[in-house]
């Protein structure tokens, strides 16, 4: 996986999976770019993640997300010009969703690349911010996996413990749906 | 994207949502101006909609407030406020106003999601209508009872017991009903407007048996006083109003019919030689109304003497207690907040890319996890399948 750009914003349902994963320290460090969240995801989204420790067995997932912003593998960002509000605001219009609006606008006046599986929002960046580069959960797994040449097993149990506790499934027409698949087969 | 979307907005609504937001905060002019480094003159005029805000004010006061920005600038289907239709009914008094309002906001926003989820995916709830009942100068049970049996008729109801009400008024008369939490003395609130028709919020709280009532009782001021929004709560009035006695009086006939009650009352007595308590709990199970809900219909039709159920009362029966020892299941119900035609708009519009995952959450009031959740059971409940077959188009062509 090459990431044609510096950086790389990620929204909320990337987040949610890739916490949901046990593994997010791993895989963000995986990842080719500096990866950033916009402030507004991490505090809109705060509660979600907070339900899924409650939900987790798991004490050390109890604070993946803030140790991951520690130690600078995760940078928390927010509009730095009149610009970017601006574009947030009109996204918001279209969009009706903070979280997403915020990633798109920051990431098109920064020329960021964005992590994604939002349907809605992929197909307003796409016609957006063409060149931008848009990346989803599966491809970092994907990528993560095959970096660290992960056993069938463990790859298998990280997706299913995004299936189970993220409750997430790829849409039918995801380009890696087939590669999901054979692995939780 | 050229345009600045503040540029071309309504700015009374945005003037008016922001204001909301303000006071619901608990935040005063004077601090909502402090946010944005203004003079409190300047927040007087933008949320009286005659200053135009910057990109930069919106997104400080939205977080000030603690609210998203799309709560102000997304295009939402602009109806007539709720409060404003409900002043009138609460008036009188200021505590009940106090008590009420957070309730008729949040069914007010849900009614409103409800017509945006209609717009995008271009799917109108069905409307079927009947002509407002033209009861004046009509005894109050006399009409309560004619509009009951023309009802029945009208939907195709034949004359039995109303199972599933809350799907008949969703989908054979295209009215919105949703359950939402209400202190208990507050049993269901009732609205209309051009655009989303007829509303209903009913108590939560309550058991399946009253809520069914309730509704019963909101759907006669559907029929007969349309416009005329009401907010039904315990001790209410000093002088019930005509209309609120024919709304109490029309549940009765709509949910037991005379003839078919006393078909069924006649034949539990022949069968018995007597109608006895339990045939009393077994019928209002049947028709499913409560135990005081037929017996002072029973009463009233002169099938029991009068006084029955204060003399049960008196002998320290216990309604719960006894329906569970006769083995009577709690009557089938859907106890969702939001209407099935609302949570299937949402699903389909997620599906279809056309609402974004965070925004479908919001539509459900759940955090994402649980909207994945429910997105999850609602594809299994349309479809019971998840591959590409539950997209299929199944009408004849």
């Amino acid at each position: 996986m090459e990431i044609t750009h510096s950086h790389i914003v990620l929204d909320a349902c990337c987040i949610l999976n890739f916490c949901a994963s046990g593994y997010l320290i791993e895989i963000l460090e995986s990842i080719p770019a500096q990866v950033v969240v916009t402030k507004i995801v991490r505090e809109r989204e705060l509660l979600t993640l907070q339900r899924l420790r409650d939900e987790s067995s798991e004490s050390e997932d109890v604070s993946q997300f803030e140790i991951a912003i520690e130690k600078g593998l995760l940078s928390v960002t927010d509009f730095n010009s009149e610009i970017e509000e601006e574009t947030f605001v009109n996204y918001v219009f279209e969009l009706g969703d903070d979280g997403e609006s915020a990633t798109g606008a920051i990431a098109f006046h920064r020329n960021w690349a964005i992590a994604t599986d939002d349907k809605k929002a992929i197909s307003f960046f796409e016609r957006e911010s063409p060149h931008l580069q848009i990346l989803s959960t599966l491809a970092i797994v994907k990528n993560w996996s095959e970096q660290e040449k992960l056993s069938y097993d463990t790859l298998r149990s990280v997706l299913s413990a995004i299936r189970t506790r993220g409750r997430y499934m790829p849409h039918r027409n995801h380009p890696l749906l087939r590669w999901w698949k054979d692995v939780m087969r | 994207m050229a345009t600045n979307i503040l540029d071309n907005i309504d700015l009374r609504q945005l003037g008016g949502l922001l204001q909301q937001a303000r006071k619901k905060s608990g935040m005063t002019q004077a601090d909502a101006a402090k946010v944005i480094d203004a003079a409190r003159t300047t927040i007087v005029a933008i949320e009286k909609g005659e200053r135009r805000l910057k990109s930069k004010e919106l997104i400080k006061l939205a977080r000030a407030y603690g609210r998203a920005v799309s709560d102000f600038v997304r295009s939402t289907p602009v109806t007539e406020p709720f409060e404003v239709q409900f002043r009138a009914a609460y008036q009188r008094n200021e505590q009940e106003e106090a008590r009420i309002t957070p309730t008729i906001r949040h069914f007010e926003e849900l009614c409103r999601n409800y017509l945006e989820l209609e717009k995008i995916m271009d799917a109108p709830l069905p409307r079927n209508y009947p002509q407002e009942y033209d009861v004046t100068n009509m005894p109050i049970e006399a009409a309560a009872e004619s509009i009951a049996i023309a009802e029945r008729q009208r939907l195709g109801l034949g004359d039995g017991p109303v199972h599933m009400l809350r799907d008949i008024l969703e989908h054979s008369v295209g009215i919105r009903v949703f359950y939402l939490s209400m202190l208990a003395k507050y049993s269901e609130i009732y609205s209309y407007d051009d655009q989303l028709g007829g509303c209903m919020a009913i108590n939560l709280g309550h058991h399946e048996e009253r809520r069914r009532w309730s509704m019963a009782h909101g759907y006669l001021h559907f029929l007969a006083h349309r416009r005329k929004p009401v907010i039904d709560f315990e001790g209410q009035y000093k002088r019930i109003p005509e209309s609120e006695r024919l709304a109490e009086a029309f549940p009765k006939y709509f949910l037991m019919p005379t003839s078919s009650l006393l078909s069924r009352f006649n034949d539990m007595h022949r069968t018995h030689g007597k109608f006895t308590p339990t045939n009393l709990f077994t019928l209002a199970h049947y028709y499913g109304v409560s135990v005081e809900a037929l017996g002072y219909r029973l009463e009233e039709m002169k099938l029991i003497p009068s006084g029955t159920l204060d003399r049960l009362r008196d002998r320290g029966l216990k309604v719960r207690k006894v329906q569970k020892e006769l083995g009577l299941e709690e009557i089938d119900q859907r106890a969702d907040t939001l209407p099935t035609h609302y949570q299937h708009l949402a699903i389909e519009a997620l599906d279809q890319g056309l609402i974004t995952e965070g925004r479908f959450a919001e539509f459900l009031g759940v955090d994402r996890l649980e909207a994945r959740r429910i997105a999850e059971s609602l594809f299994e409940y349309s479809s019971g399948m998840f591959d590409e077959s539950a997209y299929l188009d199944l009408r004849q062509a």
